[in-house]
This record gives C-alpha cells, sequence and structure tokens, in this order.
C-alpha cells in the first residue's frame, strides 16, 4: 500500500506544483462590500435613535425615573453656577490685589490684570 | 415623546435658573466690594480681615502716601524727558547724562524706600499674624521681589559651570 502511494506522490507533487489559483474577487466586490458597511451602519442608527427615542418617551415619564432626571440636572445647574461664580470671583480677588499694588507701586503700574 | 421631552426641557430650565441663581448669589460680595468707592482698599480690608479703626488709618495711610508718590513719579517722568533731549544729540555718555542718570536713581531709591516705610507702617497697624502676612505678600508682588535682572545672571553663572 505504501508502495503504491509512492507511485502516485510524483505525478500528484508535479500536477499541485502546476497548479495555480487563477479565481480573483467576484464583480464589483468592493462596491459590494461598501454596501454591506453602508446598510450595517443605516440599521445601526435607527436603533440608536430610537433607543433615544424610548428613553425620552417611555422610561422618562415615570415618576421616579422624571424627578431623578429633574433633580440630576438641578444639581448640575447648582454645582455648575458655583464653579464658575469661584472661578470669577477668584479673578476679580486677584484683580484688585493687583489694583491695590498698582496703586502704590509704580514699577507694577503696567502690568495687566490676571 | 411629548410628556418626556417636557420633563427633559423643564429639568434643562431648571439646572439653568439653578446656574444663574447661584451664579449670581455667589458674585454677590464681589460686587458689593467694586461698588465701593476704593474697591482696593476694600479688598484690603477683607483679604486681612482689618477692624474698622485699623482700616480708618490704614486708608489715612494710603491718602496721605499717594500725593508724595505722584510727586516723585513727576520728577522721574522729568528727568526721562531730559534724557531723551541729551541722548538724542550725544554720541557718548557725558557728565551731564551721567549726573541725570545718577539724580534718577536716586530719586527711584527714594521711591522705593518710601514704599518701604508705607508698607511697615500698613504691616504695623494690622493685627500681628496679618501684619506679617501682608508683608509677605507684598515682598511678592512689588518691586522687593527678585526681577529678572538678577535671575538672569543667576542662570548666566549656572550655565557657566
Amino acid at each position: 500500500m505504501n508502495d503504491r502511494r509512492a507511485e502516485n506522490q510524483e505525478p500528484l507533487d508535479a500536477l499541485l506544483r502546476q497548479w495555480t489559483v487563477e479565481a480573483g474577487p467576484p464583480p464589483r466586490f468592493q462596491e459590494q462590500v461598501w454596501q454591506g458597511i453602508a446598510r450595517a451602519e443605516a440599521r445601526r442608527a435607527p436603533g440608536f435613535r430610537a433607543g433615544l427615542l424610548r428613553l425620552v418617551e417611555v422610561v422618562l415619564p415615570r415618576p421616579e425615573v422624571a424627578f431623578g432626571c429633574v433633580a440630576a440636572l438641578v444639581v448640575l445647574g447648582i454645582a455648575g453656577g458655583s464653579w464658575a461664580a469661584q472661578i470669577k470671583s477668584n479673578r476679580l480677588q486677584a484683580t484688585l490685589g493687583l489694583r491695590y499694588v498698582q496703586s502704590l507701586d509704580p514699577y507694577r503700574a503696567g502690568d495687566s490684570p490676571p | 415623546m411629548k410628556r418626556g421631552g417636557a420633563i427633559l426641557l423643564a429639568g434643562l430650565a431648571l439646572s439653568a435658573a439653578a446656574f444663574c441663581g447661584v451664579y449670581y448669589r455667589g458674585l454677590a460680595p464681589m460686587r458689593a466690594l467694586m461698588s465701593r468707592p476704593q474697591p482696593e482698599l476694600a479688598w484690603l480690608r477683607q483679604e486681612f480681615n482689618l477692624g474698622d479703626a485699623e482700616f480708618a488709618r490704614i486708608t489715612e495711610l494710603h491718602q496721605a502716601y499717594l500725593p508724595q508718590c505722584r510727586q516723585r513719579c513727576g520728577l522721574v517722568e522729568q528727568q526721562n524727558e531730559r534724557l531723551g533731549q541729551l541722548l538724542a544729540h550725544a554720541d557718548t555718555v557725558t557728565p551731564e547724562i551721567r549726573d541725570l542718570l545718577a539724580e534718577r536713581a536716586r530719586i527711584r531709591a527714594e521711591c522705593e524706600a518710601e514704599m518701604l516705610k508705607h508698607f511697615l507702617a500698613v504691616s504695623r497697624t494690622m493685627p500681628a499674624e496679618q501684619g506679617r502676612r501682608y508683608l509677605a505678600w507684598i515682598e511678592q508682588q512689588t518691586f522687593l521681589r527678585p526681577t529678572a535682572m538678577e535671575s538672569r545672571h543667576h542662570h548666566q553663572g549656572a550655565d557657566a559651570k
């Protein structure tokens, strides 16, 4: 059995060496790939939008969710306002400090406020 | 959608209102400070926790210092103008230019000494701890702080090493 196998091996090897793959991609392959990608993205977009809509339409009107959402937004507003006022206040304090120094020290008269 | 959207909008409106309210309220002390006749002195009072009597004395010192300072600045300005005129017609450092530079340096030194005297008088008027803090702050803010001149040579020395 091994002899017969060895006997057939050589022509088989020769045949395999001659064999080349000539088949290319199917016609308009690239275009089809791009279309596929576009379709996948189109499917995904409404999904996200639908999810968002569902959130606003179905989940948000629930009293506990509505209360939590409004409360979170108010807290965010308070924190933001406090932070912005602190920054502005610090800047004004620095400006007044500089004004005091400038009123006494002529060498710093030309300095611009922070 | 209508109800959810309305809740969302109401939340955003309340958030904006909260932002504006807190911001406006947070800046109320600063608005009050800025509306004073001399906001920089009002700031000093607040910054160094001064009492009425201390603040009145410091305001007095401040008002007494300013005319002298103005006078010295006027002198230096005149000397600068004179220096400009001399430099326009000179190609060497003439004795007159040298004298003028020396006189200007003298006025500037006098100005710095008077300024320092004022700072010390102000610090003495404050409670001891605040006075020390005031002097430390003023050292960082005025002509007393290190200038680019010294640090320039310091860096050059370090580079040479």
